[in-house]
């Protein structure tokens, strides 16, 4: 299954061209239902995300964004096509990749903290040091002094934040998020979102975002892929170009040209109202 | 980086005053809830009670028939002085716990682990159910005729009793993972064993713990059981025997320590509980 040409690119000296943390190439789709009927979800897909990039990606709901997203984290076998991460196609779940969905999914039983060191005790990283790590971590997502709780004394957003500081702990190089905040109240929402862009930035690390939320595609984003109905396929790709301060998602939101880009997907959704 | 938490949380470490007393307030309003609970049975049984002394001590038939709580606690007193409650209590006792113990230890064993592959689950299904329909009464013969009329019989009735229900239960509890919760281990790069242990082992506690308390009633009525059909001691030899020699009176008497075996077994599952699942006395 390894990819020659991409396993060359690890050699030394090798780094002419980065190698893009993921590549997908012509990737379709479809699930078998019981009567033996399959239904395409995923029709033909190809996207790149480079480094240090965030990508939102939107679509109406049905159209195969959380299939797509467990597809390219090994979740499920694609039908057909080709998923490179850093150049090479993997068997199972590719490496150093976070994964978070709109359900916390943290563990009741464990402390913010224990949930926290999930990743790191997997990996078999040692007690102390994990926890030292996941400590400074929950700090710098504005936990300090919520650790040893429980998830179920913690508010939505601290639940969500705690999700977040598992993810970001295990320093993936590509996070693949899916409806992360769709749950949050609006003042929640803002500070995690700014808070995501905020250490994914600086840690150089790539963003894939499925959200529903246009405002927070393109307030994030440098780039917006909309797709289309099932079976789905890219229907336009945005490059987002705000100028702004592209950590402060807030004053984003009134950078000019904002609303025109939020406009426009609105158009490309083409939603029916009934 | 910022370091605002949500408004809409409050961190207990910050509870002012008020929020304390709010609390204190809150847990007197429950007190006083089970408070009232408690009161309300000790008045509905103490009724009970005054209706049965009153009716049997009308009737001298009525007295021989259903006995009288009088009576039954004269026994019940007798008995404990002639030590033969606390041996009989102790022999069921044991023999109920041993079989809670081991049916629960295997059931509970054998039902995780056939999380690990549904095809053999699929296999073991319909031999489960067959056997969880057998009532356990119609293998006391060939129990006793295997393990003799001693201990290891009434502790092989009660496993017997116990297993099946242990085995369900337990299944049940580690196929009800939520497969979100299993892909998010797996994305962080887990074997089998770890999802396993890390995961669907703690989250069917909650599930082991249902069947645990369903089963001590089950693990004591096969240990009775057990004792009917052969014996020399314990609750259920103290009950048939009184009862073939129409001394009904020490028939409740024996019941009632069979009650309180029961609850206090009950009782101790549920302490057992709190102690292995500190994070849901934080729910509520
Ligand atoms: N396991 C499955 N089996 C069959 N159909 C599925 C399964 N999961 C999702 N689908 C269908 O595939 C389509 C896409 O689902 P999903 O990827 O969850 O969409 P989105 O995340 O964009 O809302 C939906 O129509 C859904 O009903
Ligand atoms: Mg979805």
């Amino acid at each position: 299954m390894t990819e020659v040409g991409g396993m060359m690119q690890f050699g030394p000296g090798a780094t002419t061209a980065p190698v893009p943390p993921l590549v997908v190439e012509h990737v379709a789709k479809s699930y078998e239902l019981d009567g033996g009927r399959t239904v395409p979800v995923i029709g033909d897909l190809s996207l790149t995300l480079g480094e240090g990039e965030i990508v939102s990606i939107v679509g109406p709901s049905g159209c195969g964004k959380t299939t797509l997203l467990n597809t390219l984290c090994g979740l499920l076998a694609p039908d057909a096509g080709r998923i490179r991460w850093h150049g090479r196609e993997v068997a199972g779940q590719p490496q150093n990749v976070g994964y978070m969905l709109q359900k916390d999914l943290l563990l009741p039983w464990r402390t913010a903290l224990g949930n926290t060191m999930l990743g790191l005790e997997i990996r078999g990283v040692p007690a102390a040091q994990a926890e030292d790590r996941c400590r400074a971590m929950l700090d710098q997502l504005g936990l300090h002094g919520f650790a040893d709780h429980y998830p179920s004394t913690l508010s939505g957003g601290m639940r969500q934040r705690v999700a977040l500081a598992r993810t970001l702990v295990n320093e993936p190089d590509v996070l693949l998020l899916d409806e992360p905040f769709a749950a949050l109240d609006f003042q929640s929402k803002l500070l995690i979102e700014n808070d995501t862009v905020d250490l994914v930035r600086k840690g150089r690390r790539s963003l894939l975002l499925i959200t529903h939320d246009l405002e927070e595609a393109v307030s994030l984003a440098d780039r917006v892929i909309v797709l289309s109905k099932r079976p789905t396929q890219i229907k336009a790709v945005y490059d987002i170009a705000l100028g702004a301060d592209r950590r402060d998602v807030i004053s984003v939101r009134q950078a000019p040209g904002f609303s025109d880009y939020v406009r426009s997907i609105w158009a490309d959704l083409d939603v029916v109202l009934q | 980086m910022t370091a605002e938490i949500d408004t809409t949380a409050t961190p207990s470490a910050a509870k002012g005053p008020i929020d304390r007393a709010a609390g204190m307030g809150r847990r007197w309003l429950r007190l006083r809830g089970t408070l009232g609970v408690l009161v309300t049975q000790l008045v509905v049984l103490a009724a009970f009670l005054a209706f049965w002394e009153y009716a049997t001590g009308q009737n001298k038939a009525a007295a021989f028939m259903f006995g009288s709580p009088s009576a039954i606690s004269k026994f019940l007193s007798q008995m404990a002085y002639d030590g033969s409650l606390w041996r009989d209590t102790y022999v069921t006792g044991l023999e109920t716990l041993l079989g809670f113990f081991v049916g629960n230890c295997i059931g509970t064993l054998i039902g995780l682990s056939l999380w690990y592959s549904r095809f053999v689950s699929r296999v073991v299904e319909p031999f489960v159910i067959a056997l969880g329909s057998i009532p356990i009464i119609a293998l006391a013969p060939i129990i006793i005729i295997w393990f003799g009329t001693g201990l290891i019989s009434k502790v092989a009735m009660s496993t017997l009793s116990v297993v099946i229900v242990a085995l369900v239960t337990s299944y049940k509890g580690a196929t009800g993972v939520d497969p979100d919760q299993i892909n998010l281990l797996r994305t962080l790069g887990a074997s089998k064993f770890q999802i396993f242990r890390k995961l669907v082992v703690p989250a069917s506690l909650t599930d082991i713990f249902a069947g645990l308390k369903l089963t001590v009633g089950f693990a004591l009525i096969g240990a009775i059981v057990g004792e009917f059909m052969s014996s020399s001691e314990g609750l259920g030899h103290a009950i048939f025997k009184a009862g073939s020699l129409y001394i009904i009176p020490k028939v409740f008497a024996a019941l009632v320590a069979t009650i309180a075996l029961a609850l206090i077994l009950t009782f101790a599952v549920g302490k057992i509980e709190q102690l292995l699942m500190p994070w849901r006395r934080q729910l509520r």
